[in-house]
């Protein structure tokens, strides 16, 4: 059985990948962040509207441009690399990813418009990560209770989605799919001209991907033989959606919560059947 | 040894407190038009830590947003409508390596955003006058008022379009005329 240190490592490797990637495309646009950007900061700073916020954003707001900014991302990919040499349960691996786990934070005052959900399910995972592995404090049933609630965020997120879509009258009726991959924005012509040749197609993945989503958290009840089904649907559900739809960043947040729910199922006393 | 312990027992069962509040507070916040939800969105989660998990559901995003903007040169002389694109299509790549994803996304949400807004601002007593102070239309305006212009006198306008993708080849459809802005 796979311990809890190797399942936090893995977890971590997992995300790096996504946060590396992520890290290196925000360099790559980082003119969004100019004060001609999309994302400037001139503009951006509106929304704190409360006084209270102020003082935290004051030392902050001079980071907030387009080399303050290249400069955290730039950082951030230094700490994720680094990460690969000391492991977590060591200080210096605790440090590094707190410090990856503040530039996370910092960066998301800024990036209110067009962060997604893998975003916070990275972010979520590393401040997980830190305050359960606190060197000196941290206890090993505190690492499981950490493991547990990146487990069970996961299972959430997809239940969640599953049920959202199951109320929803445009996913019962098979359209979604076939009206998502038709954008520009979200799609694509080559999944458009396949769902206009096979129409009985849309049915099909608005529904598998409904009673899937919905089922999702039976994998960490099921024997571990039958829970690999959601898993695995989950692998090519992500790598589709990375595929077609061009969310590559959820792959990686996402993939990194499996090894806890690998990590759970193992740890339940019993399975449903 | 006994106030090591001791300290380790405090800390884990702090943060064991903190892992069940965020839970918690996740499921709380899925229903996104609930007071509760509204108040951790809003006032306490600055950085975006409480995730809205109901990914494409329960209305699929079925429309493309289209950007444009024209400039009133003279008052009777006007510009021809310049599209900002933000919906290119990706690369082979992309499910890889998709940097052009962040800007889209920022348009996309942020215009959807303004959609959203719309009607609740056409109920209000001063109209969509109000609308031009809410930040998703600042943005919108920000990002406009940087493509070059022609004279320093120019005032621009924007407008806000949508498509239905590649399956119907219906005409666009307006969403928000701006009115003439001083940049």
């Amino acid at each position: 059985m796979i311990s809890f240190n190797n399942t936090t490592q893995l977890i971590l490797l997992i995300l790096s990948v996504g946060v590396f990637i992520s890290a290196l495309e925000y360099i790559k646009k980082i003119q969004v962040f100019s004060s001609n950007g999309l994302l400037s900061w001139n503009v951006m700073q509106l929304r704190w509207t409360q006084q209270d916020q102020k003082p935290l954003l004051k030392p902050l707001s001079k980071l907030f441009n387009e080399r303050g900014l290249a400069a955290l991302f730039v950082i951030r990919c230094l700490l994720i690399i680094s990460l690969l040499f000391y492991p977590l349960q060591s200080t210096m691996g605790w440090v590094l990813l707190s410090l990856l786990g503040l530039s996370l934070l910092i960066s998301s005052l800024i990036t209110y418009y067009g962060s997604d959900g893998s975003d916070q399910m990275t972010i979520l995972i590393v401040i997980t990560l830190v305050a359960c592995n606190l060197p000196g404090l941290g206890t090993p049933k505190l690492a499981e209770i950490g493991l547990w609630f990146i487990g069970l965020q996961a299972c959430l997120s997809y239940t969640v989605a599953g049920i959202a879509k199951l109320v929803s009258a445009e996913w019962r009726a098979g359209t979604a799919v076939k009206d998502v991959f038709s954008t520009k924005t979200y799609g694509s012509k080559k999944a458009t001209l396949f769902l206009q040749k096979y129409p009985a197609a849309n049915g099909f993945l608005c529904w598998n991907v409904m009673i899937m989503e919905t089922l999702f958290p039976l994998c960490l009840f099921l024997p571990w033989q039958y829970a690999m089904i959601f898993l695995i649907w989950g692998f090519t559900f992500h790598f589709l959606t990375a595929l077609i739809m061009g969310l590559n960043s959820f792959f990686w947040a996402f993939m990194a919560t499996y090894p806890a729910l690998y990590f759970i199922n193992h740890q339940m006393p019993w399975h449903l059947f | 040894m006994m106030a090591k312990l001791d300290a380790a027992v405090i800390y884990e069962t702090i943060v064991t407190v903190f892992l069940a509040f965020w839970f918690l507070i996740t499921i709380v916040c899925q229903f996104r038009d609930s007071v509760l939800s509204n108040f951790f969105k809003h006032k306490v989660d600055i950085f975006g830590l409480i995730p809205l998990w109901t990914f494409f559901a329960p209305h699929p995003g079925k429309r493309d947003y289209h950007l444009l903007y024209r400039d009133k040169i003279t008052e009777d002389n006007y510009s021809e409508w310049h599209e900002i694109d933000i919906t290119e299509e990706r690369s082979f790549w992309s499910w890889l390596w998709n940097p052009e994803k962040r800007d889209k996304k920022i348009l996309s949400d942020v215009v959807q955003s303004l959609v959203t807004m719309i009607p609740t601002y056409r109920k209000e007593e001063l109209g969509l006058n109000l609308l031009m102070f809410s930040m998703p239309y600042i943005i919108v305006l920000h990002a406009v008022s940087q493509r070059q212009k022609q004279s320093a006198e120019v005032s621009r306008q924007f407008m806000l379009a949508e498509t239905s993708g590649y399956q119907k080849e219906t005409d666009p459809a307006l969403v928000l005329l701006s009115v003439f802005h001083q940049i």
